[in-house]
């Protein structure tokens, strides 16, 4: 396999943790300081002076893959199914951590409360290398209805 | 059905409230007429509009679109967002700056402080009575607005007292959001978020001083957070520190029973006062620095021991002075309206500041957040579960009969359901005309 192959790879088996869904491992993809944005305008300069709707760091990452799954979470009674397809894979260079900066295009079919709900945007992810496959430092993800009236996100996409 | 004024106050009785308030179609649309008709209005904050011809566009209740303006001498101006000429929307966009309005189908231009400036080949019109002068064919002001500390409210009924003895005591805590900057002005920063709830509004608005659900509603994640934090290291500050945020949360029935409950005329209510569950956040050094030179020990010491948690002013917003946040709702349908979230800078106060309000804002009232969705889930399965016709009426007995009236205010124990009789004493004063006819609560 070629470095776009294995990118690719890594992005499906990504998505595949979020359709089935599986937090718990979802979250070794990530690196200790490993981050996860999703903002609310177009053209966001950053997540720290401006709001979101997610911008999750390990702390709120280790406390939504538990609470994902605590049998008291009302909202978490309907569970969410969904299905991603990802591509447009694109390698754009390195950024100044080092990391490999790959974009793509998704899709996600967000299926929960009754209701079935489309999503679709850009994927940025920030790769670190990690033995024979990576790690993610940073995914941001550019919803392209990013500043539309939103319902309850119980999930990562 | 057609509600006459005595169908409508049989709806609120002292203890309870008839589930149609929340189901039919034509009680929220009497509801947007006569309280989103009368009350004052959150419209925004002057500091979105702090150049000449600046606009920003909303609406004032589920339909009627207006506009704030700043017009060239720098005066803020309420207006109906509609040509005077065959009614279009004349500005379709959110927010931004004009030298003019011009309306998109035959171009009559108004200035932005809403008087006409031209129309074009106005020779058609003479002699047919028409009168370019006629301030009719001005884009028309909202019947009233009115400014506190930046905060800019409207309302569409000529006859509504003024803002400020509407608000009545209330107004403390929009005096405490802004004396906690340093500048004594705070101004709105970081964007918004929408958050769209399939409920009616007013289950939104019943939640803020609700202080009998955190504790089940949110155990999971408060839970989750504890577990987590119970996993740390003990060196490990920065993380703990950032967890810790929403055990608060779960607080228990004693802390929010001490925190107590304000209500005042007009539906507006706070829960905390001398403490609330944002009293133990910790208050930057730098930032205690800076509102100690503005404001010397005392005085400081004095803004940071008036903590509220949610303050409301019914019927459209909800402040947290202690967290520099608010939500405003909107009504769409009787099942449906959007919550934005908005956050302010303290003026003159570090900039971490406002990084907190927004990380505060996004873990708490963000659609994906772990706070907000529990929440709603709750608002949507009463929204669904009052359509059973087992019974036609929802309590709101709790403390009844220990509320103490102070003459300016009522005051009653942090858990009672206090909160839930004084708006619905308003909505029933609203709905029945009372308040037109100088019988108040």
């Amino acid at each position: 396999m070629n470095d776009v192959q294995k990118i690719e790879q890594f992005l499906y088996d990504e998505a595949d943790l979020l359709d089935n869904p599986d937090l718990d491992s979802w979250i070794n993809l990530y690196t200790e300081d490993g981050t996860y944005w999703m903002p609310v305008l177009e053209d966001q300069a950053d997540p720290i002076n401006h709001i979101s709707i997610f911008y999750d760091d390990r702390v709120m990452m280790e406390v939504r893959r538990r609470n994902f799954v605590h049998p008291r979470a009302a909202s978490k009674d309907h569970k969410v199914r969904s299905s991603h397809i990802i591509g447009n894979v694109r390698l754009n260079g390195v950024n100044d951590n080092g990391d490999l900066v790959v974009t793509s295009n998704f899709q996600a079919l967000v299926f929960y409360r009754s209701e079935q709900r489309a999503f679709g945007g850009k994927y940025e992810h920030h790769l670190v290398a990690d033995g024979d496959s990576y790690k993610i430092r940073h995914k941001k993800v550019s919803l392209i209805n990013c500043d539309a009236p939103q319902k309850s996100l119980t999930i990562y996409l | 059905m057609s509600y006459s004024n005595d169908d409508l106050a049989r709806l609120v009785e002292p203890n309870r409230l008839h589930r149609s308030i929340y189901t039919d179609a034509e009680i929220f649309e009497l509801e947007m007429e006569r309280i989103w008709g009368k009350a004052w209005i959150f419209i925004g904050h002057e500091s979105q509009v702090p150049n000449p011809g600046d606009f920003y566009t909303t609406n004032i209740n589920h339909r009627i679109p207006v506009m704030m303006t700043r017009d060239r001498q720098g005066e803020v101006h309420v207006l109906h967002n509609r040509c005077a000429h065959k009614g279009a929307k004349l500005v379709d966009t959110p927010c931004g700056n004009a030298r003019a309005f011009r309306c998109c189908y035959h171009g009559w231009t108004f200035n932005t402080d809403g008087s006409l400036l031209k129309i074009p080949n106005e020779g058609g019109y003479d002699n047919t009575g028409f009168d370019l002068k006629d301030p009719m064919n001005n884009i028309q002001k909202v019947a009233q607005h009115e400014t506190y500390r930046g905060f800019v409210f409207a309302t569409l009924d000529p006859d509504a007292p003024d803002l400020q003895t509407w608000m009545g005591g209330a107004l403390d805590c929009f005096d405490n959001l802004c004396d906690r900057a340093p500048e004594g002005e705070v101004e709105a920063a970081g964007g918004v978020l929408r958050y769209e709830h399939d409920c009616n509004w007013k289950l939104f608005l019943e939640n803020l001083n609700d202080t009998m659900h955190p504790m089940v509603t949110h155990q999971s994640v408060v839970q989750a957070a504890e577990d987590y934090i119970a996993t740390l290291p003990e060196d490990a500050v920065a993380q703990r520190a950032e967890a810790e945020i929403i055990p608060p949360f779960g607080a228990s029935f004693e802390v929010f029973e001490n925190t107590g409950i304000t209500g005042f005329k007009y539906g507006h209510h706070y829960d905390g006062g001398k403490t609330s569950i944002h009293a133990d956040y910790t208050v930057q050094p730098a930032y205690r620095d800076a509102m100690v030179a503005a404001y010397g020990e005392e005085r400081t010491r004095e803004i940071f021991s008036f903590n509220t948690h949610n303050t409301l002013y019914y019927p459209s917003l909800t402040i947290k002075s202690a967290v520099q946040n608010l939500r405003i709702v909107r009504p769409i349908a009787v099942n449906k309206c959007i919550v934005e979230t908005w956050s302010f800078r303290l003026k003159g106060a570090p900039e971490e500041m406002l990084q907190r309000t927004l990380l505060y804002s996004r873990l708490i009232n963000s659609s994906a957040s772990m706070v907000g969705p529990d929440d709603l889930e709750a608002y949507m399965r009463i929204q669904e579960g009052l359509q059973s016709t087992g019974d036609d009426w929802v309590e709101m007995c709790r403390q009844y009969g220990a509320d103490q009236d102070m003459g300016d205010r009522i005051v009653g124990g942090g858990t009672s359901d206090l909160d839930m009789r004084t708006q619905y004493t308003a909505w029933k004063n609203y709905m029945t005309e009372s308040y037109a006819h100088g019988e108040t609560a």
